[in-house]
């Protein structure tokens, strides 16, 4: 491992991305201060600490040897399988997941690592797997990027987290679209999605008398169940399962186009948000601060991708074009599913909004993230 | 891998344009997403989260008092505490907190497991919800949960108005009671009523017999609303003073005072007359008006004790006890009126001119009618009788040969004009309408049809007549006014918190009977000489000072034996009613008395007595009041609020009355 700093490298840093990424995450702190306000527990001083560590990671990740990053993946992404494993025998459970490990005074979410290395190992693999005279990739090309993300996915579901492991399926999606597939797996890919809208029509919209015969529904548990039915129907079961997408919906929308001010939300401040400073923390933003201020935190976060495509265009090879597309399509599919699931476009299935929700792995995770792509962008040229 | 300079990125760049596009969608979708929420349906948003913070909160009116007729108190409200618990905030609630509380305030286990079950099956926004687990704590109680109150997490101690009857069980039956308005209840009404704000919650008290039934809308008065503040967890919010952020409050309207026609002190006069009885009923009523002036009906209970504070045990012990102290005698209850009915069957044998007022009858001990003999009291006779001595020695003879000449027709359409055979329209409780019995009665019911023996039975007040003790005072009160046949009322007038008169009630007439001066000369002389000529069968029992017209009445139980036996030696429940029915005074009616001892004995003997101590009384309490001379209160005014008692808040309780209520409305 050897870090080299030299003076021209620093021309080549995006601070495009580095400067919408680290406003992004100040606009972020502000808002934990709002988020967290008494009677809660104060949050913004820890996200700030979070913050600067992240940042630290970040340079130093942006300063490793572009090789030694590229050796490290297959052992990192099985260090990480390995913690997922053992999470489920030492881990500590919080609001009925088993996600965390308890270290010292810290809780460490190792699926915020995974998802890293699972972008990374996918880039690899298109990397390795690449023959010019045959560009597309069919079904047996496929299957052992299909296996690589799976595997955590299945473990991160069982913890459970359905969000996580939604996202990083979503991710590895698009970055084997991106790889260009053959043209049967993408109207088999077009014919899944029928067949998921068949089954949730079958299962939770059709007129049908009770007991309703279903195909997946039965499967589920109760309050996955009951997500979904909610989410179908919003209007109804208020008390119930719709509670908390109806209390955000009921955030945002009273944000207006101006907001309600900082710190003056009632919705966050009378706790009728829930997990306003995770999973809700943008109903917070969009109660406060109002359409306008929304609309500029998207765009903001549209920077982000842009600034993350334009760097995997610079890319020097395979490598580091999938990991900052993989990268940028993590950070959307988790903008997506947040903001979605807030606004009531998508059941409420518990993902962070990266960069702004409170968690000190999810900060790091995704500085690491950035100093990755520092790092492609730096060794573009360079040898 | 080498593909050379820029290579990977050129050759992917169309898919990087489609990705950004694609981006560029995602955030479009997000944006015009939220514009739809934010801009497009603001205002329904704005309006949901103020409606999600501004939580209605109940002011409760405070509910009227009721005074006797001298405005004396005799139901007010008075602090209680109840103990309540929020699930949320109840840590180790079932394992650590409940079993304390169970010891400390010494719940049976039923109520125990009740507890448990409710707040384990409180879920999601139900578990902020605090719920009542005890009513009414006891001092000692109260004491004991303030010390450990940090101990007990989710517990909290408030204090609500609670109703206290002061005049206790002796006026339990027309006060009546409260207790907990059920689910089932609050959800008809729900059904049935469509009121803007529901009138009644659950841990609200509702008045379940008496008075406090009758008159729960004036009593409840109006509650009143606000709005305030509150957050996710039902906690109210206060501003940086303190102060709790409210707005929009109307302000409750508080309930009206009931005054009762009844005076307390005739009252507690007539339960010491009733002293030496087992059970029974007294009423004394104004025959001017036909308001009662007392109606104490033995034995009785402490409503104090129904509110939700007795354990089932003792309730069960209540309802199951024979005497039936729940039973409001005056009106539920009915019974052969015996002798006191006869003053009816005379003028009835006057009005149909089978007899006039100087017929004679020769009494040997019995009269003939076919094969059977009827018997008079008296076996060895009366001798030659003429109406005012057989109502004086009440000769059943006389009435029998009446009977034999006029039918029973004549005498039901008498008394029916006397009220009998229908309910009174008291108005506070169920009534019994009791049975007038005529040919078409027993045509109807009896095997064989009408007989001519049955009216003999029924000249008599027995075979199968049946009054109330209130149908038998309102038809003395209406002879002794000459015909007037009153509705019997119980209040008086209505009075706003501050003393101001709101609604007086004005005596109601039934109708007026036809009544000759000839015929009320005859019944007052009659009346008064069964006190106060000899050989008047409450001859022994007259006043001094006070001239009474009454008539007694023995009204047979179990059918006779053949050897006529000592009250002594027959089992309690086989033994005959004694009645005294009377108006004093004989000359100027003021008030019409009757009494009734349950299975007492004699009419003369054991009913007589307690009708003249309660006359002598009223005439006390009369004199004392225009001498302006202000008899001490009863019972005695004082503003200390009473020990409460051992036992605790019972479903069962509830559940009973509901069941009763609905049995009484059925029968109506």
């Amino acid at each position: 491992m050897k870090a080299r700093i030299e003076r021209r490298m620093f021309a080549h840093w995006p601070w495009s991305l580095i400067g919408s990424m680290v406003l992004i995450a100040v606009i972020g702190l502000w808002n934990m201060a709002s988020a967290s306000r008494a009677p809660q527990v104060p949050l913004a001083g820890s996200q700030a600490m979070f913050l600067v560590v992240g940042l630290m990671v970040a340079v130093v990740v942006a300063l490793l040897d572009y090789r030694w990053i590229q050796r490290m993946v297959v052992p990192a992404y099985f260090l990480n399988l390995a913690a997922l494993i053992a999470l489920r025998f030492v881990g500590h459970k919080a609001k009925g997941a088993t996600s965390w490990f308890l270290i010292g005074p810290w809780s460490v979410q190792p699926a915020e690592f995974m998802k890293l290395s699972l972008v990374l190992m996918m880039a690899k693999l298109f990397h390795e797997d690449f023959k010019p005279e045959s560009p597309v990739y069919g079904f047996r090309r496929l299957l052992i990027p299909s296996l690589v993300a799976l595997v955590p996915a299945a473990l991160i579901l069982a913890e459970p987290d359905l969000g996580t492991a939604l996202m990083m399926v979503l991710t590895s999606m698009t970055i084997m679209v991106f790889a260009k597939l053959r043209w049967t797996i993408v109207l088999t890919l077009c014919l899944a999605g029928v067949v998921g809208v068949g089954v949730l029509w079958n299962d939770y919209v059709r007129e049908q008398s009770e007991p309703r015969w279903t195909l997946v529904r039965w499967a589920l548990k109760p309050h996955q169940d009951g997500r979904i039915s909610g989410w179908l129907s919003p209007e109804t079961d208020l008390r119930g399962v719709n509670y908390h997408q109806r209390q955000s919906r009921i955030a945002v929308g009273s944000g207006g186009l101006t907001g309600k001010g900082w710190q003056k939300g009632s919705q966050s401040g009378l706790r009728y948000l829930p997990e306003q400073h995770s999973d809700f923390i943008f109903s917070v933003w969009a109660e406060e601060q109002g359409f306008i201020a929304c609309l500029g935190l998207i765009i903001l976060y549209g920077v982000v991708f842009i600034s993350m495509l334009l760097v995997a265009y610079g890319a020097r090879e395979r490598f580091g074009a999938f990991v900052a597309v993989g990268f940028s399509a993590m950070l959307f599919w988790q903008l997506f599913e947040n903001i979605g699931m807030g606004t009531g476009l998508l059941p409420v299935t518990g993902i962070t909004l990266p960069l702004f929700s409170y968690g000190g792995s999810s900060m790091v995770s995704t500085m690491i993230a950035m100093g990755i792509l520092l790092n492609i962008n730096i060794n573009r040229r360079a040898f | 891998m080498r593909l050379g300079k820029h290579v990977a990125g050129k050759e992917l760049r169309v898919r990087y344009i489609a990705l950004g596009a694609f981006f560029v969608l995602g955030l479009l979708i997000l944006s015009i997403n939220l514009y739809r929420l934010m801009v497009v349906r603001h205002d329904e948003f704005l309006s949901l989260s103020q409606d999600n913070q501004w939580k209605d909160v109940r002011i409760r009116a405070p509910r009227g008092q009721i005074r006797d007729s001298r405005s004396q108190i005799v139901v007010e409200g008075r602090p209680s505490f109840n103990v309540y618990i929020t699930p949320a905030f109840c840590l180790g609630c079932v394992r650590d907190v409940l079993p304390r509380l169970a010891e400390w305030l010494r719940w049976e286990s039923e109520h125990f497991e009740k507890i448990s079950t409710q707040i384990q099956q409180a879920t999601g926004l139900l578990r902020y919800r605090a719920m009542m687990v005890a009513g009414d704590l006891a001092r000692n109680e109260l004491d004991v949960l303030n010390a450990h109150l940090h101990e007990l997490p989710g517990l909290e101690i408030e204090v609500v108005p609670q109703r206290h009857y002061r005049a206790g069980a002796l006026l339990a039956h027309i006060t009546g009671f409260m207790n907990e308005v059920s689910r089932e209840e609050l959800e008809k009404r729900r059904q049935n009523l469509s009121e803007e704000r529901p009138v009644y919650t659950l841990g609200d008290f509702i008045g379940r017999t008496g008075v406090e039934r009758a008159f729960e809308e004036e009593l409840r008065g109006v509650d009143g609303w606000k709005k305030v503040v509150v957050n996710a967890r039902g906690e109210v919010m206060r501003d940086a003073q303190g102060n709790i952020i409210q707005r929009d409050e109307v302000a409750p309207v508080s309930g009206n005072t009931v005054v009762l026609s009844i005076d307390l002190r005739l009252q507690a006069a007539v339960e010491q007359a009733f002293e030496r009885a087992v059970a029974g009923v007294a009423i004394v009523v104004d025959v001017k008006t036909g308001f009662l002036l007392a109606l104490f009906s033995k034995p009785s209970f402490d409503p104090n004790l129904m509110m939700g504070r007795q354990s089932s045990r003792a309730l069960g012990e209540l309802f199951n006890n024979p005497m039936q102290p729940m039973l409001m005698r005056a009106t539920q209850e009915h019974y052969h009126p015996g002798s006191i009915f006869k003053p009816i069957s005379l003028l009835a044998a006057l009005r149909t001119e089978v007899m006039n007022e100087h017929t004679l009858v020769n009494c040997l001990g019995g009269y003939r009618l076919g094969s059977r003999v009827w018997r008079c009291h008296r076996d060895s006779g009366h001798g030659w009788v003429n109406a005012k001595a057989a109502v004086q020695k009440s000769c059943d003879t006389y009435f029998y040969r009446a009977a034999d000449l006029m039918g029973i027709d004549a005498i039901a359409e008498e008394a029916k004009l006397f009220g009998l055979g229908q309910p009174s329209n008291l108005g506070i409780s169920s009534e019994a309408a009791g049975i007038m019995p005529d040919s078409a009665y027993h045509d109807r019911v009896t095997p064989g049809g009408y007989a001519k023996g049955m009216a003999l039975n029924t000249s008599i007040g027995q075979g199968d007549v049946n009054v109330t003790p209130l149908q038998a005072v309102m038809m003395y009160a209406a002879i002794a006014n000459k015909g007037t046949l009153f509705q019997p009322q119980l209040v008086r007038r209505l009075e706003s918190l501050d003393g101001r008169l709101l609604k007086e009630f004005s005596p109601k007439v039934v109708h007026h009977i036809p009544m000759k001066e000839k015929e009320y000369r005859l019944l007052v002389d009659s009346l008064s000489a069964v006190v106060h000529e000899a050989g008047g069968t409450a001859f022994r029992h007259r006043l001094s000072h006070i001239r009474v017209a009454g008539k007694t009445g023995t009204a047979q139980v179990a059918r006779l034996g053949k050897k006529r036996l000592k009250t002594e030696e027959v089992p309690f429940f086989q033994r005959d009613h004694a009645w005294f029915a009377a108006f004093a005074a004989a000359g100027e009616p003021e008030i019409a008395v009757v009494v009734l001892n349950e299975h007492g004995g004699h009419g003369s003997s054991d009913a007589a007595p307690i009708a003249m101590k309660i006359i002598e009384k009223y005439f006390e309490f009369k004199k004392l009041d225009e001498t302006g001379i202000d008899s001490p209160a009863f019972p005695p005014q004082t503003d200390e609020v009473p020990p409460a008692l051992p036992g605790r808040a019972s479903q069962f309780a509830q559940n009973k009355f509901s069941e009763v209520n609905r049995a009484h409305e059925s029968t109506h």
